[in-house]
């Protein structure tokens, strides 16, 4: 029995480790009630080996990261520049537009964003969107303004986070046995980990466990 | 990764003050001490990465030299005004690890100190290639065993080739590692492997091969 427990954790560690969190980035123009040093201290005591964002190849290559949500462009992209963490670009080519409708699906999933914003707002520090009550409403209210935009919009989002899953992927097959923290915008977190975890060299874990 | 521990080697006071404020509490960076002449240069932990910063105006070798014997598993980083080869490569013979300018960014700086306590040539590629290259034509450091590719006992692997391509190009284990999109302990495993196969003793004796054999080439 101890001999099967100790074999079973030697196997546990040559899997790659994998922990995604989920952040409320696109909402950059909110104020960010929480030090963005809170969440550089996080992924510091972290140190993952790759950090896998959600930019494009052409963006991390040009170094254009002026669009990019203030927790990459002010916190993990800068920690990744001076520290050992490899950053991987897994957005597609195209990354779809925010969702958008005309009439009352339109005023239906302006309602729902400043619903989002909100809890971005009152966020009292990145754990408390990464996991918990609000993070689980908030990919609620993300499923909810992609249904509304429509079969277009909704088809375009579910092929960005395939992607992402994939390239997640690709980066554990191609260097496996190392600790990856995927850092995307949380409505991709729940479709990207049940991917991961059809994986059976992939050991999805909670962020604090990486 | 293990934080690398800088000691600050600065003549005047206020410098020293000042890169102790800069750099405490830059991730992964952990500062040992601060000295103004040899005699305050103690060691650094053993079996921790460690680099010495150097802020002398302008850096000598002869300096660099009497750091190196005082201090022989760390890296030597010094900032420099320019990367002007005629200074460098003095200072890279001498036994400095890297040359920072006192123009870069603080990551920079960081990022620069963490290779260098890794023993990693910290230049700007553009630099580092010709400084290598330079240093190859000198002759001055040993030569690995063996004398070309086909003379390798073990064939290097394709990854194994690529990253010593850009070893040859003077990129640190970060930069390697973000080029090639694998983490830096799987870089440090394929120059382990390199080394073992080339029979070099160090990452310049390597690095200098490499170059010599052409391989800092660009695709």
């Amino acid at each position: 029995m101890g001999a099967n427990l100790a074999n079973h954790a030697s196997h546990d560690d040559q899997r790659t480790r994998v922990a995604v969190v989920g952040t409320l980035a696109e909402f950059h123009r909110e104020p960010i009630p929480y030090n963005l040093g809170a969440l550089v201290r996080l992924v510091s005591e972290l140190r993952p080996d790759l950090l896998c964002l959600d930019l494009t190849p052409e963006q991390w290559q040009g170094r254009d990261f002026d669009g990019l949500p203030p927790e990459y462009r002010e916190a993990l992209l800068p920690l990744s520049h001076q520290t050992d963490i490899v950053v991987v670009p897994i957005a597609g080519q195209h990354p779809p537009a925010e969702p958008t409708a005309g009439g009352w699906r339109g005023r239906a999933i302006a309602v729902l964003r400043r619903w989002l914003a909100y809890l971005q707002r009152t966020a009292p520090n990145p754990a408390a969107v990464v996991e918990g009550p609000r993070h689980h409403l908030a990919d609620l209210l993300y499923e909810l303004v992609a249904w509304l935009a429509g079969g277009d919009t909704y088809r375009a989002w579910k092929a960005h986070t395939d992607h992402l899953g994939r390239q997640v992927l690709e980066a554990a097959r191609r260097d496996p046995g190392r600790r990856i923290l995927v850092a995307v915008n949380l409505r991709h977190c729940h479709h990207i980990r049940p991917v991961l975890q059809q994986a059976p060299e992939i050991q999805v874990v909670p962020y604090n466990r990486l | 990764m293990a934080d690398t521990h800088v000691l600050i080697f600065a003549e005047a006071a206020l410098h020293r003050e000042a890169w102790r404020a800069l750099l405490s509490g830059q991730p992964g960076i952990r500062l040992a001490g601060v000295a103004s002449d040899l005699a305050a240069v103690t060691s650094l932990p053993a079996g921790q990465p460690g680099a010495v910063l150097v802020d002398q105006s302008p850096p000598r070798p002869d300096l660099v030299r009497r750091l190196k014997a005082s201090v022989s598993d760390c890296g030597l980083l010094l900032l420099v005004n320019t990367y002007d080869l005629g200074e460098v490569i003095p200072l890279l013979q001498a036994g400095a690890t890297g040359c920072i300018s006192r123009d870069s960014p603080v990551g920079d700086l960081a990022r620069g100190i963490i290779a260098a306590g890794r023993g990693e040539i910290v230049l700007p590629p553009a630099i580092a290639g010709r400084a290598l290259a330079a240093l190859a034509r000198g002759e001055s450091v040993g030569e690995p065993g063996a004398g070309s590719v086909a003379d390798l006992v073990e064939p290097l692997s394709d990854r194994e080739a690529e990253v010593l391509r850009l070893l040859a190009q003077g990129l640190t284990n970060k930069d390697m590692a973000q080029t090639l999109i694998l983490s830096v302990r799987t870089v440090e495993a394929h120059l382990r492997s390199i080394y073992g196969k080339l029979g070099a003793r160090s990452r310049t004796e390597a690095a200098l091969w490499a170059v010599k054999h052409g391989h800092g080439l660009p695709e």
